[in-house]
């Protein structure tokens, strides 16, 4: 699962750039003035597009990358077999070819997959990109000095559970077959419907191995995109790329590249980000961010402000917050219990809490509210807007606590606005009004991880999040509800313990398809009959509202990422 | 002067025994901080036959006195560490390698150090100007309203948490009245124009929470010297007031405020903290945060060091300046 | 460490006085001061309305914790509704944004633990500062090396990153004001046993002491009966500038993630969450940070109330100043040489090299 930072305010992360070019400073007392604004609405080329973020482009490695879609930045550098449209709203949520002539030829169970790569495509360098550039760009992903991205391929590929890298193994995976420089053959050990959306990934980029410096990699990775990395200071802090001249859109269809640099600085501070891009002044007119949202106080004074409000992006992540039970846990194993919470909740105060009613839509299913997933509308047990306390009464009344529950609601300590103890104290003020005491537990970010991911001590009732790795049901509730990824020594993140054939079967039927529309329609029906179990509350659907510098132009905004595509905008 | 060599290797070895004993105390409570190092360097979906892997490459396995020795033997004789395609060989003294990041703690460190010295230094320059007048000024005009109005003032500093002034500084100056960049780090060697006004207002959040600790110092001082028997012998000769208070009443606050700086530079550390995190300065308080967030042990160590090195040291410093500019003092 | 610490606090805090004056003096000197008394009716109405947090909300009709939905405006952030962030009659100092949960009453209650994390902790720092401090005075040359070298090592340690760490190893079941208290007070006593080592150092070179010594009292005697009175003045100066120090380390411990957690409220926490609403609810930020400010500058301008009725040489510029504020600085040498004594400024070092 991606944890993509998403309100972080006070990330205490890394940090900024070390030499920042001359003038670079926003509104000093050397400013020339703002530049003339508006007017000409038509991208052009040139010009350098500045990305202010919170978090640093740590490991940028493509085999160390844990990204949707190929990620924002690292996009800009590395190119996939297949990639995400990139387009506004729902049709962003289509995959569709990169590198690839096609978004892959599945057999006919969906256990092979062939692609065939596109003709004159170029390294920064010249050299041609080849399949078996991808086949060992894949492999060094295994290597336990390169770990970091998703777990698929692991699971997917035949006899890849052992494969430690081409570093300790040179044999290489057997799973991917290179027949000729073009083509690639991927050999599944069950049917996948959904591997052209795993071909999005960074670990599909190609890495010619006579190039690849292990964990220095990162440093200078070999551009296969229409930007290369010309500075990476401290591990992902100052990132400068400028353009590759081997790559055209002629080559690629799906980014435009209108900058000619971009430069990115993060380790900032939200609020300072979100000040500088209100601000919007000389360098930071030509401003974006890629992860820090508008928080809740900021959005009160963009609100009031109509030209701010203007450069405003709206956008909507498959992404869902939820409470947690583990029903092994008493009183949580008594249904009745699970579900009078269910109708207890008010999901306005939760709402609020995490940052009012423009940053966040109620949620009632699991599955986030976007057609890809397959979302299905239902609500099993209505608590309507702000809950149904005398319901939740009733319910306990039956499971035997007439006299009301004391129980324990653990919660990071995050500032995250999302398992945060904001949340966590709306769900606490809910829940009395249905004469449930709830006692708070907030742990420190990692202990919080390590308790609720762990079987051995996952705690009863918790808050909890599930990003999509890929807009589509399969990778947003088989981690959560499949039985056989309950994992008992290691992170395990179906925590609901659920091991019920029915839904397992389901599972593996929806693989089998790979007519996606079709999957998007099961998903959302197993969905639903998953929800009616009360294993989780569903809480909200975050929404993102990103602000941009006033000389940004073409804005893209998919339902992929809900963010801007920096491959999109142009500040000409 | 085999007094003041002596008294140079006493202090030398108190702080290498002083940054030892801090190394060691560091590495106890990481080891039981939670936080598991392999998973959160894996990733959060690492299968554990993955999260195995790292935390063999990691020599996460080891027991704690055994991962200490490492430490050490690094220290002295240095490290070599895998890049998966090479081996690269980390000299002596190596502080090891981030869990994280793969880069050398050293290399970290030297390109941390710059900024966090920036902020420190350049703050103290503004907390001594600022202390220091005050204290001169509230001395002079005692039991006045200015007086009681300095005071309250320098108060009103410490009394407001450095993120709070900061944050209220930037978005006054920087968002509203727009004369002043929003704070970005530039080298001193590159633009030194551009690093100091960058780093204005970073300095003036720091030095306020400190500034009144010095006035009320100077002030005290300036009150005991005011009141000796010399000053007095001043005045019945006629000597201006302004003049004595310049050039006899300051002096006499001199030792005290040195030794009161060098004292501040631990607490310095700790607002550098909190200052380089509100403005996004890529200094060592920024990154120990962080560090210590994703149990970075290597870089948490390695870190800890440095600042325990700059606090003893500064403390050292003023006891030397304080015996040069008191000279009833006998080093010890 | 630093011996030149020490001669601060000596020439800062007046730590020579060989001797605490009465309980009765004490009192007449602190009378005297206006700012001192209207300082010390600060502190206790400040304490008053801590401990009658749950009164005072039960007169407002409120309680810290009651999220009020109907008063913030969600679509724009969960800014508080009305003017002046909502103040009403029913709310008297409005509406905490995104929560609507009652201004007044957090800050009342944000009092206790601020105040009591504060003062609490000051007492750890003392206690430990003092325990560690006489015994390095009167212990032999190894126990007294051994705690100087621990003195040395909490102070060389920074502070924020031990307590980032320290907060995430205890379980979250222990308390968490208890435990902020302990990891501030337990991190931070090395300056005040510095302080009251040299200043003992010093004590015990007295005739009274040696004599006390020589006839045969034991250690704990000594110090209990001869050491402690002449360590308060001190120690109760240093003690006084300590409480606001710990009230901001409480709130960086707050912004920094690991303080205090919600629901329990705290002025720090407060500032931590109402720094970014400056713009759009100003008097979020207003109200925990003035509470904070009336509260630091009024244990400050006590604690020097506290120190100048304890030293007999600055009472006697007071007794100056105070009575004929015109005179100005003229007045300044009129008082005061009578005191000055050998040890009076230098006395950490001096008495270190004395007594070696």
């Amino acid at each position: 699962m991606r944890q993509p930072s998403v309100i972080a305010r006070r990330v205490a992360a890394a940090s900024v750039s070390l030499v920042v070019a001359a003038g670079a400073a926003a509104c000093g007392p050397k400013d020339s003035g703002a530049k003339a604004s508006g007017g000409d609405s038509t991208p052009h080329k040139g010009g350098t597009l500045t990305v202010l973020n919170a978090e640093p482009q740590t490991d940028f490695d493509p085999a160390r990358l844990y990204t949707s879609g190929g990620g924002n930045v690292p996009s800009l550098v590395f190119r996939t077999l297949t990639t995400r449209n990139r387009a506004n709203g729902a049709a962003g949520s289509k995959v569709v070819p990169d590198l690839a002539t096609d978004t892959g030829r599945p057999s006919k169970d969906a256990t092979v997959w062939t692609y065939t790569l596109k003709t004159g495509l170029k390294y920064e360098d010249g050299t041609p990109i080849t399949s078996a550039d991808i086949k060992y760009g894949i492999e060094r992903s295994f290597a336990p000095e390169l770990s970091g991205g998703a777990p698929y391929l692991r699971d997917w590929l035949v006899g890849a559970a052992d494969y430690q890298g081409p570093y300790k193994d040179k044999k290489g995976l057997s799973a991917i077959e290179t027949p000729d420089a073009r083509t690639l053959v991927f050999h599944l050990n069950k049917p996948e419907g959904e591997f052209p959306f795993l071909a999005t990934q960074t670990q599909f980029t190609p890495v010619p191995k006579s190039k690849d410096t292990g964990t220095k990699y990162e440093e200078h990775p070999v551009s296969s995109g229409p930007y290369k990395v010309v500075k990476n200071e401290n591990d992902g802090e100052h990132v400068l790329l400028e353009r590759n001249t081997y790559w055209s859109t002629a080559v690629d269809d799906q980014r435009k590249a209108y900058p000619d640099t971009i430069d990115v600085r993060s380790g900032l501070d939200s609020s300072v980000i979100n000040q500088r891009l209100s601000a919007s002044q000389g360098a930071d007119a030509a401003a974006v961010t890629t992860d820090t949202n508008l928080g809740p106080a900021e959005l009160a004074k963009v609100s009031g402000d109509k030209d701010l409000a203007a450069r405003v992006g709206t956008g909507h992540f498959g992404y869902t917050n939820y409470i947690a039970f583990n029903p092994t846990v008493k009183p949580f194993d008594n249904p009745k219990v699970r579900q009078a919470i269910a109708y207890a909740i008010d999901r306005s105060s939760v709402v609020n809490a995490a940052g009012g009613s423009a940053l966040a839509e109620p949620a009632t299913t699991f599955l986030p509210n976007q057609k890809s997933f397959g979302y299905t509308p239902y609500d099993p047990f209505p608590a309507g807007a702000s809950g149904n306390p005398a319901k939740a009464k009733e319910l306990l009344a039956q499971a035997g606590y007439k006299n009301g529950l004391t129980i324990t609601l653990t919660h990071s300590n995050a500032k995250d606005f999302e398992t945060s103890p904001e949340i966590a104290t709306a769900v606490q003020d809910a829940l009395k009004k249905a004469g449930i005491t709830v006692k708070l537990q907030g742990l420190e970010l990692n202990d919080y991880k390590d308790k609720i991911h762990s079987v051995k001590t996952e705690p009863g009732f918790f808050l909890a999040h599930w990003g999509a790795d890929w807009p589509s049901g399969g990778p947003f509730l088989a981690p959560i509800f499949d039985g056989r990824q309950i994992v008992k020594d290691g992170a395990n993140f179906n925590t609901g313990l659920l091991n019920d054939k029915s839904v397992n079967d389901e599972i593996d039927a929806i693989n089998k398809l790979t007519d996606l529309d079709a999957a998007a329609t099961r998903w959302g029906a197993l969905d639903k009959k998953i929800g009616e179990q009360a294993l989780v509350v569903p809480l909200f659907h975050p929404v993102y509202k990103r602000l941009y510098g006033k000389d940004v132009k073409n804005i893209v905004i998919s339902d992929w990422t809900g963010v801007l595509d920096i491959s999109q905008a142009a500040v000409k | 002067m085999s007094g003041f060599g002596g008294f140079l290797l006493r202090r030398a070895v108190g702080t290498v025994v002083t940054l030892l004993a801090i190394s060691v105390i560091v590495y106890v409570v990481f080891y039981v901080t939670p936080g598991n190092v392999a998973q959160i360097t894996c990733g959060p979906r690492c299968s554990p036959e993955q999260v195995h892997q790292v935390a063999q490459q990691l020599k996460l396995g080891d027991p704690l006195y055994l991962r200490y020795w490492h430490f050490l033997e690094g220290l002295f004789v240095g490290q070599d560490f895998s890049t998966g395609t090479s081996v690269a060989h980390c000299a002596a003294p190596c502080l090891g390698q981030s869990y994280q990041t793969d880069q050398p703690v050293l290399d970290i460190i030297l390109t941390k150090l710059p900024v966090s010295l920036s902020l420190v230094l350049g703050a103290m320059v503004v907390w001594l100007v600022l202390g220091v007048g005050t204290g001169v000024l509230s001395a002079w005009r005692r039991g006045r309203i200015s007086e009681r109005v300095l005071t309250a003032v320098t108060l009103a500093g410490t009394a407001t948490p450095v993120f709070v002034i900061g944050l209220v500084l930037m978005i006054v100056v920087c968002g509203e009245l727009r004369l002043l960049p929003f704070p970005e780090y530039v080298n001193l060697t590159d633009d030194p124009e551009q690093w100091a006004w960058n780093l204005l207002l970073p300095w003036l959040s720091l030095a306020l929470i400190e500034a009144a600790a010095f006035a009320r110092l100077t002030r005290a001082s300036m009150l005991e010297t005011l009141a000796e028997d010399h000053i007095r012998t001043f005045r019945a000769y006629g000597v201006g007031e302004r003049a004595i208070v310049a050039r006899h009443a300051l002096r006499g606050a001199l030792a005290p405020v040195i030794a009161l700086n060098a004292n501040n530079v631990g607490s310095a550390v700790g607002g550098a903290v909190l200052t380089e995190t509100l403005f996004g300065l890529p200094g060592i308080g920024q990154e120990l945060v962080h560090a210590v967030k994703v149990v970075d042990l290597p870089v948490v160590v390695g870190m800890v060091l440095v600042v325990g090195f700059f606090v003893v040291l500064a403390n050292a410093v003023a006891d030397v300046l304080y015996a040069v500019a008191d000279r009833r003092v006998v080093l010890a | 460490m630093s011996e030149a610490l020490v001669a601060v606090e000596a020439a800062g805090a007046g730590t020579s006085a060989p001797a605490a004056p009465g309980a009765r003096q004490f009192w007449r000197r602190l009378r005297a001061q206006r700012a001192a008394l209207v300082a010390a009716a600060v502190v206790a109405l400040l304490v008053l309305v801590a401990l009658a947090a749950p009164l005072l909300t039960a007169l407002e009709g409120q309680d810290p914790t009651t999220y009020h939905p109907s008063l913030i405006d969600s679509a724009r952030g969960g800014v508080p509704i009305g003017s002046f962030g909502g103040f009403s009659a029913d709310h008297w100092l409005g509406v905490e944004p995104q929560t609507g949960r009652d201004m007044f009453a957090r800050l009342v209650y944000g009092a206790q633990v601020s105040l009591g994390v504060a003062l609490a902790a000051t007492v750890v720092q003392v206690a430990l500062g003092v325990a560690v401090g006489v015994a390095s005075a009167l212990g032999n040359r190894w126990v007294d090396q051994l705690l100087s070298r621990a003195t040395d090592i909490i102070v060389a340690m920074p502070l924020m990153i031990m307590s980032l760490a320290l907060l995430a190893i205890v379980p979250s079941s222990f308390p968490r004001p208890v435990l902020v208290t302990l990891v501030i007070g337990l991190i931070a006593w090395g300056n005040i046993a510095k302080i009251v080592r040299a200043q003992a150092l010093s004590l015990k070179g007295l005739d009274y002491v040696s004599a006390a010594r020589l006839s045969g009292w034991g250690a704990w005697r000594v110090a209990r009966r001869e050491l402690l009175p002449g360590l308060a003045a001190p120690v109760i100066t240093y003690a006084a500038l300590l409480v606001p120090t710990n009230i901001s380390v409480e709130a960086a411990l707050s912004f920094l993630g690991v303080g205090v957690k919600p629901p329990t409220p705290s002025w720090g926490q407060m500032l931590t969450d109402a720094d970014v609403w400056y713009q759009a609810a100003p008097q979020y930020l207003l109200l925990p940070a003035g509470a904070l400010f009336v509260t630091v500058l009024a244990l400050t301008v006590l604690g020097d109330g506290v120190r100048t009725a304890l030293d007999p040489r600055a009472a006697s510029r007071l007794r100056v100043g105070t009575g004929r504020k015109d005179a100005g600085a003229r007045d300044f040498g009129a008082k005061g040489s009578s005191a000055k004594g050998s040890g009076a400024e230098g006395s950490g070092p001096t008495t270190k090299e004395a007594s070696a």
